[in-house]
C-alpha cells in the first residue's frame, strides 16, 4: 500500500518543508478540531547541491499588496506573454527578457521540479569590477600615481593615507561645481608657484594637496586593495519601479578638476567605470522613473529627447577642458541597458581615451579588453602614450583642409591652413592627449595650385608630419616623418594617378569623412552625398562607352571601391536605426581612430573559406558563399563568427572528427578555430565570439552582412539554387552596381 | 611557468562572450603580429553570382590528409580551441606544493625587511597570515600554489623580475582567489629588491674601502 512517507521525504529533500497535516482540512472548525495545527518546519537553505542557483532576479507579482514570485502553480498564457498569479489572481505581463519562452521552452521557475529555486542578486558585477580594478594595481608601474572616486546618489573622493582610518570627501551628485570651487573644497590651491611645464611633474615637486588623493602605486596598493575590496553598492534603498541614482556627471567633473588643479599637462588618464546610465544632476540622460526609457534614435528624430542636448554639453565642455590640461578620459561601460554613451562619447573622442562597452563587468569581453590596456611592447614599455601635438607642414602646393580622429584643434593659423574645412579644420596642429602605436588620424589637405600654373619638371609636392608626444618611459620624443609626391598633369596622365590610386585608403578615408556629416547631418541625406560621389569617380575613372552600362569597366586600382562604398552603407556607422544610440556611438568612436585594415574591417568584414580543396580562401562577402560543405570564418572587428556549413554541421553531429579515419576533418573543425584565436589574442577592444552553424539561432550575425545576392525575391532568377538566399529586402551589391553604372554611364548626371 | 590556456568566456553575463586567455597566453602574443585574413576578392564585373562548383554529398567526409594551411605552425597552446573547456595546466601535475615550503621563505622575507615602518611589515604579515588560512582550509586551487612555490623559488634566488612576473600572472589568471593578500607578496618582493640593492651597494662601499686598507681575507658576504 503506497505511504505518504515517501512523498514526505520527496517534498522535504526537494523543498526544506515537513508538514504536520500533508491534506489540509478545508474548513476553520473542523481544522480545530484536528488538535495539532497545521504548521510546517521550514529550512531555508537547506543543502541542494543539485540546484544551481540562476543568474537572474525573479519576477514578481505586480500587484503592490502582493508581489509573489513566479511560481509552478502560475497559470501562463505563452501566447499573449502573461501569467495570472495564483495568489492574488492578477494578471500580469511578463518582461520583455522573457519573449521567447513557450510550452516547450519554459523557464526553471514554471517547471514543477522547481518548487525551490534559488535566484542570484546581482552583486557579482560590482566584485568582478573591484576585483579587476585591484587586478590593475598589479599591472601598473610602481611609480604611477592614483586616485579614487566612487559615486552614486553622492560623489566620494577618497584620501589615500597610509595609516589609520580612510577617509574621503563626499559631494552632493546634484550640484555642478566650477574647477575653483572643488579645487578649494578639496584644499588644492596652492601659492603662485610658477609651473614647470617642460618636464612631466614629478611627484615629489608637488608634497602638498595633491599627495592626499593621488599617491604612487607603490606606497597605496596594500590600502587601495583594500579600500576596493569594502566597497559596497550604494546603501540608499531603490524603490521598484526606479533606477538607482548615479551621479556620473558630478562625479566626471570633479576628477577633471582634481587633475586639473594638481597635473594639468602630465600624461593622465581619467577612467569612468559605470554599470548604468546617468540619472541625477549635470549630465544626467534619463531620469530615474523605470517606465521612462532612456532614449532611442526615433525618440531622437523626433525631438522627444529631454535630456540629450543638456547632457552632450556638459561632457563636452569636460571633455574640452581634459584636452586643455593634456589628460584623456575612458569610458568603461558595463550594462544590459543603454548607459549614455552617447552623450558622453565626446569624452573619449576628443580626448583619445578609450571606449569600452559590454554587458557585465563579469565577461571577459570587459576583463581582457581592460587587462589589454597595459600590455607593453617588446621594449617592456607600455603601449600607450600621452600629451600628443600633431603638427602639420606642406610644400606651397598644398594647404591643410582638416582632421579627423581622436584629437582637439589648437587652433594654429598659418600660410598652410585652408578656409576650405574638411572634419577639425582651421588649424595645422591638433592635440591627442592618450594614443597608442594603432591610433591614426585622417587628414585632408587642398591642392591650391592655379590650374595654369606649370608645374617645374620632376616637381614633387611635400607634407612634413611632426608629433610631439610623452612616451610611456615619460621620455619626451618628437617623431617627424617627411614625405613627398610627384606631381602630375590629369590630362596626360590620367592613367598615371589612376595606377596610383590606393582604393583602401580612399575608401577609408572617404567613410570617415561620412561618419564626421552623419554626426551633425540627416542619415539620408549622407547617403545621397556618398552615393554622389561615388557616381562621380566612376564617371571619372571608369572606361565605358556613354550611355551603355554593359561596356562599363574598371580597373584593378577601382575595383573594389564600389563594394567598399556598398558595404559602408549598410553598415552600423551609417545605418543606425538597428542599434541603439550608445551602440552607434560605441562603433563610430572605434571606427574614428584604427588603422587602415582593422578600419577596412569595420567597413566590409573579412569572410574567409575554409573547406577540404585547399588552403582557407578569402570569398565574396555574399550568399552565394555560404554553402553546405564549407566551414566560414567572418570578422567585422567587433564580432568573430565561425559558421558550419550544413553538411559539416551534419559530420560534427554525427562525431567523424572523433575517429582516427577522418583526421583529417577534425583538423578542418580546428583551423577557424586556431584563426579566430589570433585575432582574439591581439585584438582590443576584444571581439565577441560566435561559433554557429546552419540553422543557429546566432546565423543571423554572418546572414545580416553578407550581400543578399539570392533573396526570396530573385531566388529563382539565377536558375538554379546555390549558396544560401537571405530573407530581406535589402539592395543587393549586383543591384546597386547595376544602378551605378547606368548612372555613371548616363550623359544626364 | 606561466600556464599557457584558454577558457571559455561568461555566457550566462555576456551574450558571445570570447573566451579568455591566459596570462601567459596574452603576454606572449606581443610577438610580430601576422595580419592573416586581410584579403578580399572582387565582385565579378559582370554581375553574376560566382557559382563555385561544389557538391554537398550526404555521405561521409572525405577521408586523405589534412586540408593545406596556408600558415606556418605557430605558437604551442591550447587543447581544442576557444569553443572547449577548461584545460588548467599544460603539464603534468608534480606533487602538490606544500604549504609549509612556501609560507616559510616569505616569513624569513618579512623578517629581513622588519627594518622598514612597522605599518608596512604589519599589513604585509596580516596577508600571509591571511595565506596560510586560505590554504589550510583548502580554498586555494591547485595551479595558485603551485606557482606561489615557483614564486618563492624565484624570491629566494633573488630574480626579482620573474617573481614580479609570475605574481602578475596570479592577479590575472586568478584575481578572486588571491586578490586579499596577493598585494602583501608583491610588497614583499618590492621590499626584498630594494633591500638587496642597499646590501649590494654598501658591501660594494665597504669593499671598496676594505680593499684600500687591505681586508682580511675571507671575508664574509652575507646572503
Amino acid at each position: 500500500m503506497a505511504t505518504y512517507l515517501e512523498f514526505i521525504q520527496q517534498n522535504e529533500e526537494r523543498d526544506g518543508v515537513r508538514f504536520s497535516w500533508n491534506v489540509w482540512p478545508s474548513s476553520r472548525l473542523e481544522a480545530t478540531r484536528m488538535v495539532v495545527p497545521l504548521a510546517c518546519l521550514l529550512t531555508p537553505l537547506k543543502e541542494r547541491p543539485d540546484l544551481p542557483p540562476v543568474q537572474y532576479e525573479p519576477v514578481l507579482c505586480s500587484r503592490p499588496t502582493c508581489k509573489a514570485v513566479l511560481n509552478p502553480l502560475c497559470q501562463v498564457d505563452y501566447r499573449a506573454k502573461l501569467w495570472a498569479c495564483n495568489f492574488c489572481f492578477q494578471r500580469n505581463q511578463f518582461p520583455p527578457a522573457y519573449g521567447g519562452i513557450s510550452e516547450v521552452n519554459q523557464p526553471a521557475e514554471l517547471m514543477p521540479q522547481f518548487s525551490t529555486i534559488e535566484y542570484v542578486i546581482q552583486e557579482d558585477d560590482l566584485q568582478a569590477l573591484k576585483e579587476s580594478l585591484q587586478m590593475s594595481l598589479s599591472l601598473l608601474p610602481p611609480d604611477a600615481l592614483v586616485g579614487l572616486i566612487t559615486f552614486g546618489r553622492m560623489v566620494q573622493v577618497h584620501e589615500l593615507s597610509c595609516e589609520g582610518i580612510s577617509k574621503s570627501y563626499v559631494f552632493r551628485g546634484t550640484k555642478d561645481l566650477t574647477a575653483k570651487q572643488i579645487q578649494d573644497m578639496l584644499g588644492l590651491t596652492k601659492p603662485a608657484m610658477p609651473m614647470q611645464q617642460a618636464r612631466p611633474a614629478q611627484p615629489q615637486e608637488h608634497p602638498f594637496a595633491s599627495s592626499r588623493f593621488l599617491q604612487p602605486v607603490h606606497k597605496i596598493d596594500m590600502n587601495l586593495t583594500d579600500l576596493l575590496g569594502e566597497l559596497q553598492r550604494d546603501p540608499w534603498p531603490v524603490t521598484q519601479g526606479k533606477r538607482p541614482l548615479r551621479s556620473t556627471g558630478v562625479a566626471l567633473s570633479i576628477a577633471v578638476g582634481l587633475l586639473e588643479g594638481t597635473f594639468p599637462n602630465t600624461g593622465a588618464r581619467i577612467m569612468l567605470f559605470t554599470g548604468g546610465p546617468p540619472t541625477q544632476g549635470p549630465g544626467m540622460v534619463v531620469g530615474d522613473e523605470l517606465k521612462i526609457p532612456i532614449r532611442s534614435w526615433h525618440d531622437i528624430e523626433k525631438d522627444n529627447a529631454r535630456f540629450m542636448k543638456k547632457a552632450t554639453k556638459h561632457y563636452e565642455m569636460l571633455a574640452n577642458r581634459t584636452a586643455a590640461n593634456g589628460h584623456c578620459i575612458d569610458i568603461y561601460a558595463c550594462a544590459l541597458d543603454q548607459t549614455g554613451l552617447l552623450e558622453m562619447k565626446c569624452c573619449a573622442n576628443l580626448t583619445g581615451g578609450y571606449m569600452v562597452m559590454g554587458d557585465s563587468f563579469n565577461t571577459s569581453l570587459f576583463k581582457q579588453t581592460f587587462q589589454r590596456i597595459f600590455t607593453k611592447d617588446f621594449n617592456g614599455d607600455f603601449r600607450m602614450a600621452f600629451g600628443a601635438t600633431l603638427d602639420v607642414k606642406t610644400s606651397r602646393e598644398l594647404k591643410i583642409a582638416g582632421a579627423i580622429g581622436p584629437c582637439v584643434s589648437l587652433n594654429v593659423k598659418g600660410p598652410c591652413v585652408s578656409e576650405n574645412e574638411l572634419g577639425v579644420g582651421g588649424t595645422s596642429q591638433w592635440k591627442i592627449c592618450g594614443l597608442d602605436p594603432t591610433s591614426t588620424l585622417g587628414i585632408y589637405f587642398e591642392v591650391v595650385n592655379q590650374h595654369n600654373t606649370p608645374i617645374p619638371q620632376g616637381g614633387r609636392g611635400a607634407i612634413q608630419f611632426v608629433t610631439h608626444y610623452q612616451h610611456s618611459s615619460t621620455q619626451r620624443r618628437i617623431r617627424v616623418t617627411t614625405i613627398a609626391r610627384n606631381w602630375a598633369d590629369v590630362q596626360s596622365q590620367l592613367r598615371h594617378i589612376e595606377a596610383a590610386f590606393d582604393q583602401e585608403a580612399a575608401a577609408v578615408l572617404m567613410a570617415r569623412l561620412g561618419v564626421f556629416r552623419a554626426e551633425s547631418e540627416e542619415g539620408p541625406d549622407v547617403l545621397r552625398w556618398l552615393d554622389r560621389q561615388l557616381i562621380r569617380l566612376c564617371q571619372k575613372f571608369g572606361q565605358y562607352n556613354k550611355e551603355d552600362p554593359t561596356s562599363f569597366r574598371l580597373s584593378d586600382s577601382f575595383s573594389l571601391y564600389p563594394q567598399f562604398m556598398f558595404h559602408l552603407r549598410r553598415s552600423p556607422f551609417l545605418q543606425v536605426f538597428n542599434n541603439s544610440p550608445d551602440e552607434s556611438s560605441y562603433y563610430r568612436h572605434h571606427f574614428a581612430r584604427q588603422d587602415l585594415t582593422q578600419s577596412l574591417i569595420m567597413i566590409q568584414p573579412i569572410l574567409y573559406s575554409y573547406s577540404f580543396h585547399g588552403p582557407p580562401e578569402p570569398v565574396l562577402l555574399d550568399s552565394s558563399s555560404i554553402l553546405a560543405d564549407r566551414i566560414l570564418l567572418m570578422d567585422t572587428f567587433f564580432q568573430i563568427v565561425i559558421y558550419l556549413g550544413e553538411t559539416i554541421a551534419q559530420w560534427r553531429k554525427a562525431g567523424y572528427q572523433d575517429m582516427p579515419e577522418y583526421e583529417n576533418f577534425k583538423h578542418l573543425l580546428q583551423a577557424p578555430l586556431d584563426d579566430a584565436q589570433e585575432i582574439l589574442q591581439a585584438r582590443f577592444p576584444m571581439p565577441r565570439y560566435i561559433n554557429t552553424e546552419h540553422g543557429g539561432s546566432q546565423a543571423r550575425f554572418l546572414l545580416s552582412k553578407v550581400n543578399p545576392s539570392q533573396t526570396h525575391n530573385n531566388l529563382y532568377a539565377w536558375g538554379q539554387e546555390t549558396g544560401a538566399p537571405i530573407l530581406t529586402d535589402d539592395v543587393s551589391l549586383q543591384v546597386f552596381m547595376d544602378h551605378l553604372k547606368k548612372l555613371a554611364v548616363s550623359s544626364a548626371c | 611557468m606561466a600556464e599557457l590556456y584558454v577558457k571559455p568566456g561568461n555566457k550566462e553575463r555576456g551574450w558571445n562572450d570570447p573566451p579568455q586567455f591566459s596570462y601567459g597566453l596574452q603576454t606572449q602574443a606581443g610577438g610580430p603580429r601576422r595580419s592573416l585574413l586581410t584579403k578580399r576578392v572582387a565582385a565579378p564585373q559582370d554581375g553574376s553570382p560566382r557559382v563555385p562548383a561544389s557538391e554537398t554529398s550526404p555521405g561521409p567526409p572525405p577521408m586523405g590528409p589534412p586540408p593545406p594551411s596556408s600558415k606556418a605552425p605557430r605558437s604551442p597552446p591550447v587543447g581544442s580551441g576557444p569553443a572547449s573547456g577548461v584545460e588548467p595546466t599544460s603539464f603534468p601535475v608534480e606533487s602538490e606544493a606544500v604549504m609549509e615550503d612556501v609560507l616559510r621563505p616569505l616569513e624569513q622575507a618579512l623578517e629581513d625587511c622588519r627594518g622598514h615602518t612597522r605599518q608596512v611589515c604589519d599589513d604585509i604579515s596580516r596577508r600571509l597570515a591571511l595565506l596560510q588560512e586560505q590554504w589550510a582550509g583548502g580554498k586555494l586551487s591547485i595551479p595558485v600554489k603551485k606557482r606561489m612555490a615557483l614564486l618563492v623559488q624565484e624570491l629566494s634566488s633573488h630574480r626579482w623580475d620573474a617573481a614580479d612576473d609570475i605574481h602578475r600572472s596570479l592577479m590575472v589568471d586568478h584575481v578572486t582567489e588571491v586578490s586579499q593578500w596577493m598585494v602583501g607578496v608583491k610588497r614583499l618582493i618590492a621590499e626584498k629588491r630594494s633591500l638587496f640593492s642597499e646590501e649590494a651597494a654598501n658591501e660594494e662601499k665597504s669593499a671598496a674601502t676594505a680593499e684600500k686598507n687591505h681586508t682580511i681575507p675571507g671575508f664574509q658576504q652575507a646572503s
